[in-house]
């Protein structure tokens, strides 16, 4: 490969043209087989490949084509859209308070110190409990409810927004800042174009994990004791034995949460990078 | 540093560096270890305050959940439980180790092998837990391997995606100077490459380390028989609040202990060759 690079850039022809303003040279078909797109199709490929032999060596694992074959047949059922929307439903809700609460305690623990260490080990104590202790505890006190959810949701998610919350709020550049100053830029301009671009960057990076924690936190409630959403389902095909069930369902908790993550929030966290493109120099 | 390193790093370390920022809150003045002492005596005021309204088995005393967390200690179950599952995290780390060893120096090495790597890498790491758990309990039903296995498949992810940063990373004018000098390709190695790589193979283990531990109790509440998940569950199935509140701050003490005694000292050695100022920045 290094050998026909060389040649391309370097040479020169008969005509003294440069190679490189000629058309490239015709390589042999199985040339692709090699770039970034055919690697990723054969991995793709090569995943299902494996998941399919194992599901027709053992027999306690589902394969590929029974699991679609089973998610077929729930649509059928029309349990698919009543149980994504009523989880979709508690995940919007607890997400918008996580929104709220997350950046109010995170500003405010960069503004007052005092608040910063009252927080700080609930912060890191919140951060390390996982989930599911919450969604059991939750269960035994509140049953089947729309309560659990929300409220799991609420405690797993709002920490990590904090925390980056409060490191975008102190990552502000500070160089800048006394360089606004020092020209008398208005404090509302500064806010407007300074603090505020620098902290919704963090902001975003934090939602993301936040939203991925929370949505697996209202899964897991339902998991344990609901009688509505996909985590419900998934558990009461558990119940039935039934592995094709519940790796449908897990399917369809897969397939939300990556389609969220790729098609909305890479675009949110993308965007609130984007004026950071060639300004880390200022940073 | 490739795109590819780069987007698959994001979330767990922007999180870890977001908790290093916020839990380095610079020299500990005793004004500020007041203000900590207030946040937690608030929060067990407030619980203390609904325990006396609220019925025992519904919201137990702290003081009732520090005898039950006695108890435990005595009888010695908290220990063994919690040597059951670490134990389990540490297998299903030995062999994310072992696959995602390998896997990092290919990505690291060869473009093909990243971008066939580009989707595994990005969907383990974006994977609900309770999926895993599910995974596990299918393809293990009860068995310790089922936990273990799951830690596995979330930890290597990590574990290859810095194996690679820190292959790309390994200063070539090194590479070519050693390469001049005719030293053996085994002496390169152990000299340039492997401490290059280890400090970003350990920032991985660290911030992936408080996930495979969640990952590994709620696979136990699943399908296990021993360990802090399936004493979870057992509490939960006999609707014991304050059982499962002793074991819920064990979790968190546990995982504080791991941190203290065997992370961070474990971090400081293996960080001890680069001087203070930094130098790798200065290498490249």
């Amino acid at each position: 490969m290094t050998e026909v690079r060389t040649a391309t850039l370097g040479g020169t022809d008969d005509a003294g043209i440069p190679e490189l303003l000629l058309a490239p040279p015709e390589r042999p078909w199985w040339w692709r087989l090699g770039s970034d797109r055919a690697a990723r199709y054969t991995a793709r490929i090569a995943f299902l490949a494996v998941w399919q032999w194992a599901g027709s060596t053992f027999e306690d694992i589902p394969t590929p084509v029974s699991t679609i074959t089973f998610l077929v047949e729930e649509f059928q059922r029309g349990e698919v859209f009543p149980n994504v929307g009523i989880s979709l439903l508690r995940a919007v809700i607890a997400l918008t308070i996580v929104l709220v609460l997350g950046i109010a305690i995170g500003i405010a623990m960069a503004r007052w110190w005092r608040v910063r260490y009252f927080f700080t080990d609930l912060i890191l104590v919140g951060i390390t409990l996982p989930a599911f202790i919450w969604a059991l505890l939750v269960v035994m006190w509140w049953g089947f409810s729309n309560i659990g959810p929300i409220a799991v949701c609420v405690l797993s998610a709002t920490p990590q927004l904090v925390v980056s919350t409060f490191q975008g709020a102190t990552a502000t550049p500070g160089t800048l800042l006394s360089m606004s100053d020092a020209y008398r830029v208005h404090t509302r301009r500064q806010f407007r174009w300074l603090v505020i671009p620098s902290m919704m960057e963090y902001i975003a990076a934090g939602f993301r994990s936040a939203v991925l924690a929370g949505w697996g936190a209202v899964l897991l409630v339902e998991w344990f004791g609901n009688d509505k959403g996909v985590g419900f389902r998934a558990h009461y095909w558990y119940d039935a034995r039934s592995f094709d069930g519940m790796m449908a369902w897990g399917l369809v908790m897969m397939i939300i949460i990556l389609t969220f993550d790729r098609v909305v929030m890479d675009r949110v966290v993308l965007h609130f990078r984007s004026w950071r493109v060639g300004a880390q120099r200022w940073s | 540093m490739s795109p590819v390193a780069e987007t698959a790093k994001t979330l767990e370390e922007l999180e870890q560096e977001a908790i290093d920022a916020l839990a380095s809150g610079g020299r500990r003045t005793r004004s500020k270890l007041l203000y900590s002492a207030l946040g937690a005596l608030g929060f067990v005021a407030v619980w203390a305050y609904f325990s006396t309204v609220l019925e025992p088995y519904v919201l137990p005393s702290p003081l009732a959940t520090a005898e039950r967390m006695w108890e435990l200690v005595i009888s010695g179950e908290a220990i063994s439980n919690f040597l059951s599952s670490f134990g389990k995290t540490m297998a299903g780390w030995a062999m994310a180790l072992t696959i995602g060893i390998p896997i990092g120096l290919l990505m690291g090495r060869y473009r093909y092998a990243r971008a066939f790597f580009h989707d595994f890498v990005y969907l383990f790491a974006n994977v609900p837990l309770l999926v895993y758990a599910v995974i596990a309990l299918v393809i293990f039903g009860i068995s310790p391997w089922g936990p273990a296995f799951v830690v596995m498949l979330e930890a290597f992810t990590g574990i290859a995606i810095n194996v690679a940063a820190g292959v790309e990373s390994v200063d070539r004018g090194l590479l070519a100077m050693s390469r001049s000098f005719r030293r053996s390709g085994r002496r390169t190695a152990r000299s340039i490459v492997i401490p290059t790589v280890v400090p970003f193979l350990f920032a991985s283990g660290r911030v992936s380390f408080a996930n495979s531990w969640k990952l590994a109790a709620l696979a136990e509440t699943f399908g296990g028989y021993s360990g802090i998940g399936f004493e979870l569950e057992k509490a939960f199935q006999t609707f014991s609040v304050v059982t499962l509140f002793a074991w819920m701050f064990f979790f968190v003490l546990f995982v504080i202990l791991v941190e203290r005694v065997l992370i961070t000292p474990l971090e400081r050695r293996v960080f001890a060759w680069r001087d203070p100022a930094g130098s790798r920045e200065r290498v490249s």
